[in-house]
Protein backbone atom coordinates (compact mmCIF):
# COMPACT_ATOMS: atom_id res chain seq x y z
CA UNK A 1 0.00 0.00 0.00
CA UNK A 2 1.31 3.45 -0.79
CA UNK A 3 1.68 6.02 1.98
CA UNK A 4 0.31 9.52 2.54
CA UNK A 5 2.59 12.52 3.14
CA UNK A 6 2.02 12.19 6.86
CA UNK A 7 2.85 8.51 6.84
CA UNK A 8 5.88 9.08 4.61
CA UNK A 9 7.38 11.74 6.86
CA UNK A 10 6.47 10.13 10.17
CA UNK A 11 9.24 8.67 12.26
CA UNK A 12 9.62 5.02 11.27
CA UNK A 13 8.24 2.54 13.79
CA UNK A 14 11.67 1.17 14.39
CA UNK A 15 14.28 1.24 17.11
CA UNK A 16 16.41 4.39 17.08
CA UNK A 17 19.40 2.53 15.70
CA UNK A 18 17.44 0.91 12.88
CA UNK A 19 17.12 4.04 10.76
CA UNK A 20 18.88 7.34 10.14
CA UNK A 21 17.51 10.71 9.19
CA UNK A 22 18.44 11.67 5.64
CA UNK A 23 19.71 14.95 7.07
CA UNK A 24 22.84 13.10 8.21
CA UNK A 25 23.71 13.14 4.50
CA UNK A 26 22.44 16.55 3.46
CA UNK A 27 22.63 19.15 6.21
CA UNK A 28 25.53 21.65 5.93
CA UNK A 29 25.74 22.06 9.70
CA UNK A 30 25.99 18.32 10.20
CA UNK A 31 28.67 18.17 7.55
CA UNK A 32 30.81 20.83 9.22
CA UNK A 33 30.38 19.17 12.58
CA UNK A 34 31.44 15.81 11.11
CA UNK A 35 34.58 17.36 9.71
CA UNK A 36 35.47 18.70 13.15
CA UNK A 37 34.31 15.90 15.42
CA UNK A 38 34.94 12.82 13.30
CA UNK A 39 37.25 13.46 10.37
CA UNK A 40 39.68 15.68 12.24
CA UNK A 41 39.46 13.58 15.39
CA UNK A 42 40.09 10.03 14.14
CA UNK A 43 42.83 8.13 12.33
CA UNK A 44 42.71 8.52 8.57
CA UNK A 45 44.42 6.45 5.89
CA UNK A 46 46.70 8.87 4.03
CA UNK A 47 48.82 6.80 1.64
CA UNK A 48 50.89 3.63 1.36
CA UNK A 49 54.55 3.39 2.33
CA UNK A 50 55.47 2.43 -1.25
CA UNK A 51 54.48 5.95 -2.29
CA UNK A 52 57.46 7.31 -0.35
CA UNK A 53 60.11 4.63 -0.81
CA UNK A 54 63.30 6.61 -0.22
CA UNK A 55 64.43 9.22 2.25
CA UNK A 56 63.16 12.74 1.60
CA UNK A 57 60.39 11.42 -0.66
CA UNK A 58 57.21 13.34 0.01
CA UNK A 59 53.53 13.02 -0.83
CA UNK A 60 50.84 15.62 -0.49
CA UNK A 61 47.27 14.65 0.31
CA UNK A 62 44.18 16.37 1.61
CA UNK A 63 42.27 15.39 4.70
CA UNK A 64 39.10 17.00 6.06
CA UNK A 65 39.84 20.10 4.02
CA UNK A 66 43.41 20.41 5.31
CA UNK A 67 46.43 20.13 2.99
CA UNK A 68 48.88 17.58 4.38
CA UNK A 69 52.45 16.74 3.42
CA UNK A 70 53.98 13.40 4.40
CA UNK A 71 57.70 12.76 4.17
CA UNK A 72 60.12 9.86 4.51
CA UNK A 73 62.66 11.23 6.95
CA UNK A 74 66.41 10.95 6.76
CA UNK A 75 66.16 8.21 9.41
CA UNK A 76 63.59 6.26 7.40
CA UNK A 77 60.48 7.10 9.40
CA UNK A 78 57.42 8.98 8.25
CA UNK A 79 56.37 12.42 9.46
CA UNK A 80 53.38 14.51 8.47
CA UNK A 81 52.59 18.19 8.67
CA UNK A 82 49.80 20.53 7.77
CA UNK A 83 51.04 21.80 4.43
CA UNK A 84 50.49 25.44 5.20
CA UNK A 85 53.15 28.10 5.65
CA UNK A 86 53.45 29.47 9.18
CA UNK A 87 53.75 32.95 7.71
CA UNK A 88 50.70 33.64 5.54
CA UNK A 89 49.24 30.18 5.04
CA UNK A 90 50.24 29.47 1.44
CA UNK A 91 50.45 25.80 0.57
CA UNK A 92 54.15 25.08 0.90
CA UNK A 93 54.56 21.84 -1.07
CA UNK A 94 52.46 21.93 -4.20
CA UNK A 95 53.50 18.81 -6.10
CA UNK A 96 51.66 15.53 -5.41
CA UNK A 97 54.99 13.77 -4.92
CA UNK A 98 58.70 14.46 -5.09
CA UNK A 99 61.96 14.38 -3.22
CA UNK A 100 63.40 17.34 -1.35
CA UNK A 101 65.38 18.02 1.79
CA UNK A 102 63.84 21.45 2.15
CA UNK A 103 60.54 23.01 1.22
CA UNK A 104 60.49 26.66 0.30
CA UNK A 105 57.21 28.52 0.29
CA UNK A 106 56.68 30.15 -3.10
CA UNK A 107 55.08 33.26 -1.61
CA UNK A 108 57.72 34.84 0.66
CA UNK A 109 60.42 32.14 0.70
CA UNK A 110 60.04 30.93 4.26
CA UNK A 111 61.76 27.55 4.17
CA UNK A 112 61.24 24.36 6.17
CA UNK A 113 63.17 21.13 6.59
CA UNK A 114 61.64 17.65 6.66
CA UNK A 115 61.40 17.79 10.43
CA UNK A 116 59.01 20.69 10.03
CA UNK A 117 61.48 23.26 11.34
CA UNK A 118 61.48 26.72 9.84
CA UNK A 119 65.08 27.08 8.69
CA UNK A 120 64.96 30.32 6.74
CA UNK A 121 63.06 33.60 6.73
CA UNK A 122 64.45 36.14 4.31
CA UNK A 123 65.72 39.21 6.21
CA UNK A 124 64.65 37.72 9.51
CA UNK A 125 65.86 40.80 11.42
CA UNK A 126 62.67 42.54 10.35
CA UNK A 127 60.74 40.36 12.77
CA UNK A 128 62.98 41.04 15.78
CA UNK A 129 60.95 43.99 17.00
CA UNK A 130 57.85 41.76 17.09
CA UNK A 131 59.80 39.09 18.95
CA UNK A 132 59.29 36.53 16.21
CA UNK A 133 62.03 34.18 15.10
CA UNK A 134 62.18 31.06 12.99
CA UNK A 135 62.60 28.77 16.00
CA UNK A 136 58.98 29.23 16.93
CA UNK A 137 57.57 29.12 13.40
CA UNK A 138 57.75 25.47 12.40
CA UNK A 139 55.04 23.62 10.54
CA UNK A 140 52.18 22.07 12.49
CA UNK A 141 53.03 18.40 12.89
CA UNK A 142 50.36 15.73 12.50
CA UNK A 143 50.39 12.38 14.27
CA UNK A 144 51.36 9.38 12.15
CA UNK A 145 50.67 5.67 12.64
CA UNK A 146 51.82 2.90 10.31
CA UNK A 147 50.35 -0.57 10.01
CA UNK A 148 51.10 -3.17 7.32
CA UNK A 149 52.55 -0.49 5.05
CA UNK A 150 49.52 1.74 5.40
CA UNK A 151 50.19 5.24 6.69
CA UNK A 152 47.51 6.86 8.82
CA UNK A 153 47.37 10.41 10.15
CA UNK A 154 45.43 12.03 12.95
CA UNK A 155 44.87 15.77 13.24
CA UNK A 156 43.83 15.41 16.86
CA UNK A 157 46.88 15.49 19.13
CA UNK A 158 44.73 14.27 22.01
CA UNK A 159 42.97 11.51 20.07
CA UNK A 160 43.16 7.78 20.75
CA UNK A 161 46.61 6.23 20.42
CA UNK A 162 46.94 4.48 17.05
CA UNK A 163 47.19 0.91 18.39
CA UNK A 164 44.31 1.46 20.78
CA UNK A 165 42.10 2.98 18.07
CA UNK A 166 42.49 0.07 15.65
CA UNK A 167 43.01 -2.76 18.14
CA UNK A 168 42.81 -6.11 16.32
CA UNK A 169 40.97 -4.76 13.29
CA UNK A 170 43.84 -5.68 10.97
CA UNK A 171 44.05 -9.30 12.09
CA UNK A 172 42.82 -10.82 8.82
CA UNK A 173 45.22 -8.65 6.86
CA UNK A 174 48.39 -9.54 8.77
CA UNK A 175 49.31 -12.40 6.42
CA UNK A 176 48.11 -10.68 3.25
CA UNK A 177 49.86 -7.38 3.80
CA UNK A 178 52.56 -8.29 6.27
CA UNK A 179 54.38 -11.19 4.59
CA UNK A 180 55.72 -9.61 1.43
CA UNK A 181 56.30 -5.98 0.66
CA UNK A 182 53.44 -4.53 -1.37
CA UNK A 183 53.31 -1.53 -3.64
CA UNK A 184 50.64 0.64 -5.18
CA UNK A 185 50.22 0.23 -8.94
CA UNK A 186 46.87 1.95 -9.32
CA UNK A 187 45.58 5.20 -7.92
CA UNK A 188 42.58 7.05 -9.11
CA UNK A 189 40.30 9.67 -7.67
CA UNK A 190 36.86 10.67 -8.66
CA UNK A 191 34.29 13.12 -7.37
CA UNK A 192 30.91 11.54 -6.84
CA UNK A 193 27.66 13.37 -6.21
CA UNK A 194 26.90 11.73 -2.90
CA UNK A 195 27.69 12.02 0.78
CA UNK A 196 30.87 10.36 2.05
CA UNK A 197 28.91 8.06 4.38
CA UNK A 198 26.76 6.81 1.52
CA UNK A 199 29.95 5.75 -0.20
CA UNK A 200 31.27 3.99 2.90
CA UNK A 201 27.93 2.25 3.32
CA UNK A 202 28.58 0.38 0.07
CA UNK A 203 31.36 -1.37 1.96
CA UNK A 204 29.38 -1.89 5.16
CA UNK A 205 26.37 -3.73 3.80
CA UNK A 206 26.73 -6.58 1.41
CA UNK A 207 23.27 -7.15 0.03
CA UNK A 208 23.70 -4.29 -2.42
CA UNK A 209 25.61 -6.99 -4.34
CA UNK A 210 22.27 -7.52 -6.10
CA UNK A 211 23.36 -4.40 -7.98
CA UNK A 212 26.47 -6.05 -9.39
CA UNK A 213 26.21 -8.46 -12.28
CA UNK A 214 29.60 -9.97 -11.46
CA UNK A 215 28.93 -10.39 -7.75
CA UNK A 216 25.53 -11.94 -8.30
CA UNK A 217 27.27 -14.64 -10.28
CA UNK A 218 30.56 -15.19 -8.53
CA UNK A 219 29.49 -14.57 -4.92
CA UNK A 220 25.74 -14.53 -4.31
CA UNK A 221 25.28 -17.82 -6.10
CA UNK A 222 27.15 -19.54 -3.23
CA UNK A 223 25.49 -20.46 0.09
CA UNK A 224 28.75 -19.47 1.73
CA UNK A 225 27.99 -15.87 0.80
CA UNK A 226 25.01 -15.77 3.18
CA UNK A 227 26.62 -17.70 6.02
CA UNK A 228 29.51 -15.31 6.56
CA UNK A 229 29.38 -13.32 9.77
CA UNK A 230 30.25 -9.77 10.65
CA UNK A 231 32.81 -9.18 13.34
CA UNK A 232 32.71 -5.74 14.85
CA UNK A 233 35.72 -4.48 16.77
CA UNK A 234 35.88 -1.69 19.34
CA UNK A 235 35.71 1.77 17.73
CA UNK A 236 33.50 0.33 15.00
CA UNK A 237 35.90 -1.33 12.62
CA UNK A 238 34.47 -4.43 11.00
CA UNK A 239 35.22 -7.51 8.95
CA UNK A 240 33.30 -10.33 7.34
CA UNK A 241 34.26 -13.98 7.41
CA UNK A 242 36.42 -14.57 4.31
CA UNK A 243 34.83 -16.54 1.47
CA UNK A 244 35.79 -18.15 -1.83
CA UNK A 245 34.41 -16.43 -4.90
CA UNK A 246 33.84 -18.35 -8.15
CA UNK A 247 35.31 -16.09 -10.79
CA UNK A 248 35.07 -18.81 -13.40
CA UNK A 249 31.28 -18.49 -13.37
CA UNK A 250 31.48 -15.37 -15.53
CA UNK A 251 33.01 -16.03 -18.91
CA UNK A 252 36.07 -13.91 -19.45
CA UNK A 253 37.02 -13.45 -15.79
CA UNK A 254 39.23 -16.54 -15.68
CA UNK A 255 40.21 -18.07 -12.35
CA UNK A 256 42.15 -16.77 -9.40
CA UNK A 257 43.93 -19.92 -8.35
CA UNK A 258 47.47 -18.72 -8.94
CA UNK A 259 49.45 -15.70 -7.83
CA UNK A 260 47.25 -15.32 -4.75
CA UNK A 261 48.50 -12.81 -2.23
CA UNK A 262 50.17 -14.27 0.88
CA UNK A 263 47.74 -16.10 3.14
CA UNK A 264 44.89 -16.11 0.63
CA UNK A 265 43.49 -19.30 -0.85
CA UNK A 266 42.33 -19.45 -4.49
CA UNK A 267 39.42 -17.10 -5.07
CA UNK A 268 39.41 -15.90 -1.45
CA UNK A 269 37.74 -12.60 -0.65
CA UNK A 270 38.36 -10.56 2.49
CA UNK A 271 37.14 -7.15 3.55
CA UNK A 272 38.06 -4.85 6.43
CA UNK A 273 36.19 -1.62 7.16
CA UNK A 274 37.95 1.01 9.23
CA UNK A 275 35.90 3.73 10.89
CA UNK A 276 35.13 6.23 9.55
CA UNK A 277 35.89 5.99 5.84
CA UNK A 278 38.47 3.43 4.72
CA UNK A 279 38.04 -0.11 3.39
CA UNK A 280 40.59 -2.74 2.42
CA UNK A 281 39.37 -5.44 0.06
CA UNK A 282 41.29 -8.51 -1.08
CA UNK A 283 40.22 -10.42 -4.18
CA UNK A 284 42.64 -13.37 -4.03
CA UNK A 285 45.33 -11.91 -6.25
CA UNK A 286 44.91 -8.21 -5.71
CA UNK A 287 44.19 -5.74 -2.96
CA UNK A 288 42.34 -2.44 -2.97
CA UNK A 289 42.43 0.38 -0.45
CA UNK A 290 39.39 2.59 -0.72
CA UNK A 291 39.11 5.90 1.11
CA UNK A 292 37.35 9.20 0.62
CA UNK A 293 37.49 12.89 1.36
CA UNK A 294 34.29 14.75 2.02
CA UNK A 295 34.04 17.91 -0.08
CA UNK A 296 30.52 19.00 0.83
CA UNK A 297 27.39 17.25 2.08
CA UNK A 298 26.68 15.98 -1.42
CA UNK A 299 30.13 15.70 -2.95
CA UNK A 300 32.85 13.23 -2.08
CA UNK A 301 36.27 12.62 -3.51
CA UNK A 302 36.71 8.86 -3.65
CA UNK A 303 40.30 7.65 -3.79
CA UNK A 304 41.19 4.07 -4.65
CA UNK A 305 44.47 2.24 -4.77
CA UNK A 306 45.34 -1.15 -6.21
CA UNK A 307 48.31 -3.02 -4.74
CA UNK A 308 50.51 -5.89 -5.86
CA UNK A 309 53.74 -7.47 -4.68
CA UNK A 310 56.81 -5.29 -4.93
CA UNK A 311 59.45 -6.68 -7.25
CA UNK A 312 57.22 -9.25 -8.96
CA UNK A 313 57.73 -10.02 -12.65
CA UNK A 314 56.14 -7.83 -15.31
CA UNK A 315 54.00 -10.79 -16.36
CA UNK A 316 52.67 -11.34 -12.83
CA UNK A 317 52.07 -7.65 -12.36
CA UNK A 318 50.06 -7.41 -15.57
CA UNK A 319 47.86 -10.32 -14.54
CA UNK A 320 47.29 -8.69 -11.18
CA UNK A 321 46.45 -5.38 -12.86
CA UNK A 322 43.98 -7.17 -15.13
CA UNK A 323 42.34 -8.81 -12.14
CA UNK A 324 42.13 -5.43 -10.42
CA UNK A 325 40.56 -3.82 -13.47
CA UNK A 326 37.91 -6.49 -13.91
CA UNK A 327 36.11 -5.11 -10.85
CA UNK A 328 37.74 -1.85 -9.85
CA UNK A 329 39.08 1.33 -11.35
CA UNK A 330 37.13 3.68 -13.64
CA UNK A 331 36.59 0.93 -16.21
CA UNK A 332 35.96 -1.88 -13.75
CA UNK A 333 32.59 -3.60 -13.81
CA UNK A 334 31.66 -2.86 -10.19
CA UNK A 335 32.82 0.66 -9.41
CA UNK A 336 30.51 2.49 -11.86
CA UNK A 337 27.55 0.53 -10.51
CA UNK A 338 28.26 1.57 -6.93
CA UNK A 339 28.57 5.21 -7.98
CA UNK A 340 25.34 5.17 -9.99
CA UNK A 341 23.55 3.65 -6.97
CA UNK A 342 24.76 6.09 -4.32
CA UNK A 343 24.14 9.06 -6.62
CA UNK A 344 20.57 7.82 -7.00
CA UNK A 345 20.23 7.85 -3.20
CA UNK A 346 21.67 11.35 -2.97
CA UNK A 347 19.21 12.63 -5.57
CA UNK A 348 16.28 11.50 -3.43
CA UNK A 349 17.74 12.78 -0.19
CA UNK A 350 18.90 16.14 -1.53
CA UNK A 351 15.73 18.12 -0.93
CA UNK A 352 14.08 15.85 1.55
CA UNK A 353 12.02 13.72 -0.84
CA UNK A 354 13.22 10.81 1.24
CA UNK A 355 13.36 11.32 4.98
CA UNK A 356 14.94 8.19 6.36
CA UNK A 357 17.37 5.42 5.54
CA UNK A 358 16.42 2.02 6.88
CA UNK A 359 19.06 -0.21 8.50
CA UNK A 360 16.77 -2.73 10.13
CA UNK A 361 17.91 -6.05 8.69
CA UNK A 362 18.76 -8.54 11.43
CA UNK A 363 20.27 -11.87 10.51
CA UNK A 364 22.30 -13.11 13.49
CA UNK A 365 25.29 -11.06 12.36
CA UNK A 366 25.37 -12.90 9.06
CA UNK A 367 26.39 -11.10 5.92
CA UNK A 368 22.95 -9.63 5.14
CA UNK A 369 22.65 -8.16 8.63
CA UNK A 370 22.84 -4.36 8.87
CA UNK A 371 24.86 -4.77 12.06
CA UNK A 372 27.92 -2.84 10.92
CA UNK A 373 25.76 -0.01 9.56
CA UNK A 374 23.99 0.25 12.90
CA UNK A 375 27.31 0.16 14.74
CA UNK A 376 28.67 2.86 12.43
CA UNK A 377 25.80 5.23 13.18
CA UNK A 378 25.98 4.47 16.89
CA UNK A 379 29.64 5.48 16.79
CA UNK A 380 28.79 8.47 14.60
CA UNK A 381 26.12 9.55 17.10
CA UNK A 382 28.61 9.40 19.96
CA UNK A 383 31.20 11.49 18.15
CA UNK A 384 28.55 13.95 17.00
CA UNK A 385 26.68 14.20 20.30
CA UNK A 386 23.34 13.65 18.59
CA UNK A 387 21.44 10.64 17.32
CA UNK A 388 21.67 9.80 13.64
CA UNK A 389 17.93 9.14 13.72
CA UNK A 390 17.22 12.77 14.64
CA UNK A 391 20.43 14.77 14.40
CA UNK A 392 18.93 18.23 14.06
CA UNK A 393 16.93 18.19 17.24
CA UNK A 394 19.95 19.29 19.19
CA UNK A 395 21.37 21.89 16.83
CA UNK A 396 21.28 25.30 18.56
CA UNK A 397 18.40 27.47 17.37
CA UNK A 398 17.08 24.92 14.93
CA UNK A 399 14.20 22.54 14.79
CA UNK A 400 13.56 19.55 12.62
CA UNK A 401 10.83 21.40 10.75
CA UNK A 402 12.99 24.43 10.07
CA UNK A 403 15.67 22.35 8.54
CA UNK A 404 13.69 20.13 6.23
CA UNK B 1 49.02 -2.05 -52.07
CA UNK B 2 49.77 0.32 -49.19
CA UNK B 3 46.99 1.78 -47.13
CA UNK B 4 45.83 5.22 -48.14
CA UNK B 5 45.32 8.08 -45.72
CA UNK B 6 41.63 8.09 -46.60
CA UNK B 7 41.26 4.40 -45.75
CA UNK B 8 43.02 4.87 -42.45
CA UNK B 9 41.09 7.98 -41.52
CA UNK B 10 37.81 6.27 -42.36
CA UNK B 11 38.75 3.35 -40.12
CA UNK B 12 39.58 5.55 -37.15
CA UNK B 13 36.49 7.70 -37.46
CA UNK B 14 34.24 4.72 -38.04
CA UNK B 15 35.62 3.02 -34.93
CA UNK B 16 34.57 6.06 -32.90
CA UNK B 17 31.18 6.17 -34.53
CA UNK B 18 30.51 2.50 -33.87
CA UNK B 19 31.41 2.91 -30.21
CA UNK B 20 29.19 6.01 -29.95
CA UNK B 21 26.33 3.97 -31.40
CA UNK B 22 27.23 1.02 -29.16
CA UNK B 23 27.44 -1.02 -32.32
CA UNK B 24 29.95 -3.35 -30.70
CA UNK B 25 29.73 -6.00 -33.41
CA UNK B 26 30.52 -3.33 -35.96
CA UNK B 27 33.47 -2.16 -33.87
CA UNK B 28 34.88 -5.66 -33.53
CA UNK B 29 34.63 -6.16 -37.29
CA UNK B 30 37.12 -3.31 -37.60
CA UNK B 31 39.59 -5.18 -35.39
CA UNK B 32 42.21 -7.73 -36.40
CA UNK B 33 42.17 -11.25 -34.99
CA UNK B 34 45.09 -10.39 -32.70
CA UNK B 35 43.58 -7.06 -31.61
CA UNK B 36 44.67 -5.59 -28.29
CA UNK B 37 43.02 -2.75 -26.42
CA UNK B 38 44.40 -0.69 -23.53
CA UNK B 39 43.44 2.35 -21.55
CA UNK B 40 46.33 4.01 -19.76
CA UNK B 41 46.80 7.09 -17.61
CA UNK B 42 49.78 8.63 -15.89
CA UNK B 43 49.61 9.04 -12.14
CA UNK B 44 51.50 12.11 -10.90
CA UNK B 45 50.96 10.82 -7.37
CA UNK B 46 52.76 7.54 -8.09
CA UNK B 47 55.04 8.80 -10.86
CA UNK B 48 53.96 5.80 -12.93
CA UNK B 49 51.98 4.93 -16.01
CA UNK B 50 48.87 3.00 -15.01
CA UNK B 51 46.92 0.47 -17.04
CA UNK B 52 43.20 0.88 -16.50
CA UNK B 53 42.03 -1.67 -19.04
CA UNK B 54 44.03 -4.30 -20.92
CA UNK B 55 42.19 -6.72 -23.17
CA UNK B 56 42.89 -9.04 -26.05
CA UNK B 57 40.26 -9.59 -28.71
CA UNK B 58 38.48 -12.32 -26.77
CA UNK B 59 38.51 -10.28 -23.58
CA UNK B 60 37.11 -7.28 -25.41
CA UNK B 61 34.33 -9.41 -26.86
CA UNK B 62 33.37 -10.78 -23.43
CA UNK B 63 33.37 -7.33 -21.93
CA UNK B 64 31.24 -5.81 -24.69
CA UNK B 65 28.82 -8.73 -24.64
CA UNK B 66 28.19 -8.28 -20.91
CA UNK B 67 27.57 -4.54 -21.02
CA UNK B 68 23.76 -4.93 -21.13
CA UNK B 69 23.97 -6.89 -17.87
CA UNK B 70 25.36 -3.94 -15.95
CA UNK B 71 23.75 -0.98 -14.23
CA UNK B 72 25.29 1.84 -16.21
CA UNK B 73 25.74 5.57 -16.26
CA UNK B 74 22.60 6.72 -18.07
CA UNK B 75 23.07 8.72 -21.27
CA UNK B 76 25.35 8.49 -24.24
CA UNK B 77 28.91 9.22 -25.26
CA UNK B 78 30.12 11.09 -28.32
CA UNK B 79 33.74 10.71 -29.34
CA UNK B 80 35.26 13.66 -31.12
CA UNK B 81 38.34 12.49 -33.02
CA UNK B 82 41.04 14.22 -34.95
CA UNK B 83 43.66 12.17 -36.75
CA UNK B 84 46.97 13.93 -36.27
CA UNK B 85 49.60 11.54 -37.62
CA UNK B 86 49.74 8.48 -39.88
CA UNK B 87 53.21 6.96 -39.80
CA UNK B 88 53.92 3.90 -41.97
CA UNK B 89 56.21 1.43 -40.22
CA UNK B 90 58.88 0.21 -42.61
CA UNK B 91 59.43 -3.04 -40.78
CA UNK B 92 55.98 -4.55 -41.19
CA UNK B 93 53.87 -2.21 -43.27
CA UNK B 94 51.63 -1.31 -40.33
CA UNK B 95 50.61 2.29 -39.92
CA UNK B 96 50.98 3.97 -36.55
CA UNK B 97 48.13 6.46 -36.11
CA UNK B 98 47.90 9.18 -33.49
CA UNK B 99 44.56 10.90 -32.92
CA UNK B 100 43.19 13.25 -30.32
CA UNK B 101 40.10 12.17 -28.44
CA UNK B 102 37.45 14.15 -26.61
CA UNK B 103 34.57 12.22 -25.12
CA UNK B 104 31.38 14.14 -24.41
CA UNK B 105 28.70 12.65 -22.21
CA UNK B 106 25.07 13.63 -22.67
CA UNK B 107 22.72 12.70 -19.87
CA UNK B 108 19.05 11.81 -20.10
CA UNK B 109 18.06 15.42 -19.52
CA UNK B 110 20.05 16.42 -22.59
CA UNK B 111 22.90 18.10 -20.71
CA UNK B 112 26.32 17.53 -22.27
CA UNK B 113 29.68 17.84 -20.60
CA UNK B 114 33.24 16.95 -21.40
CA UNK B 115 33.81 13.50 -19.94
CA UNK B 116 37.37 12.70 -20.95
CA UNK B 117 40.29 13.98 -22.98
CA UNK B 118 43.10 11.87 -24.36
CA UNK B 119 44.69 10.30 -27.40
CA UNK B 120 44.14 7.21 -29.47
CA UNK B 121 47.40 5.50 -30.34
CA UNK B 122 46.47 2.93 -32.98
CA UNK B 123 48.31 0.41 -35.09
CA UNK B 124 46.53 -0.30 -38.35
CA UNK B 125 47.17 -3.31 -40.58
CA UNK B 126 45.99 -4.30 -44.03
CA UNK B 127 43.97 -7.48 -43.87
CA UNK B 128 42.14 -9.02 -46.84
CA UNK B 129 42.33 -5.74 -48.68
CA UNK B 130 40.90 -3.54 -45.94
CA UNK B 131 42.48 -1.75 -42.99
CA UNK B 132 41.94 -3.15 -39.50
CA UNK B 133 42.84 -2.08 -35.99
CA UNK B 134 45.65 -4.23 -34.68
CA UNK B 135 45.88 -2.35 -31.41
CA UNK B 136 44.38 0.66 -29.72
CA UNK B 137 45.81 2.40 -26.70
CA UNK B 138 43.69 5.14 -25.18
CA UNK B 139 46.09 7.44 -23.37
CA UNK B 140 43.92 9.43 -21.02
CA UNK B 141 44.75 12.90 -19.80
CA UNK B 142 41.56 12.92 -17.74
CA UNK B 143 41.79 10.85 -14.57
CA UNK B 144 38.62 11.88 -12.82
CA UNK B 145 35.88 10.10 -14.70
CA UNK B 146 32.86 10.48 -12.46
CA UNK B 147 31.19 7.12 -12.08
CA UNK B 148 33.55 5.53 -14.59
CA UNK B 149 32.30 3.66 -17.62
CA UNK B 150 31.40 0.12 -18.57
CA UNK B 151 31.89 1.03 -22.20
CA UNK B 152 35.50 1.34 -23.37
CA UNK B 153 36.38 4.76 -24.75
Amino acid sequence: MSRSAHEWTARPRLQDDEFVSSTVYTHPGIFELEQERIKRATWKFACHESELPTRFDFRTVEHAGYPIVLVRTEEGGIRAFINSCSHRAATVVRAPRGNAEQWRCLFHAWTYDTRGRCIAMPRASGYEQAGLCKDGMGLREVKVGIKLGMIFINLNDEGSPFDEYFGDAFEILEDVMGTKELEVFHLHKTVINANWKQWFETNMEIYHEYLHFLNRNIAMSNDEFYERRWKIYPNCHGTLTPMKQRYERVKGLGRRDERTLPGLTPGEFRVVDLFPDTTILCRATVLRIDTSNAISPNQTLVEQRGLGIKGESAEDRLIRINHHNQFWGPFGRNLPEDVVAVEAVEKSNRCGASRYGIMARHDEMKSLDDALMRAFYKEWSEYMGRPASNPLGALPGETNAANR
Amino acid sequence: MPLTDNQIGALIYRSGLFMDEENFDGFMQLCASDFRYQITAYSPELGKEMIWLNLDREGMEHLLKNIPNHVRLPGSFLRNLNVYLMEPQQANGDVHVTSSLLVIHTDLEGASRLYAAGMYIDDVVLSSGSPQLKSRTVKLATRQLGPGSHVPL
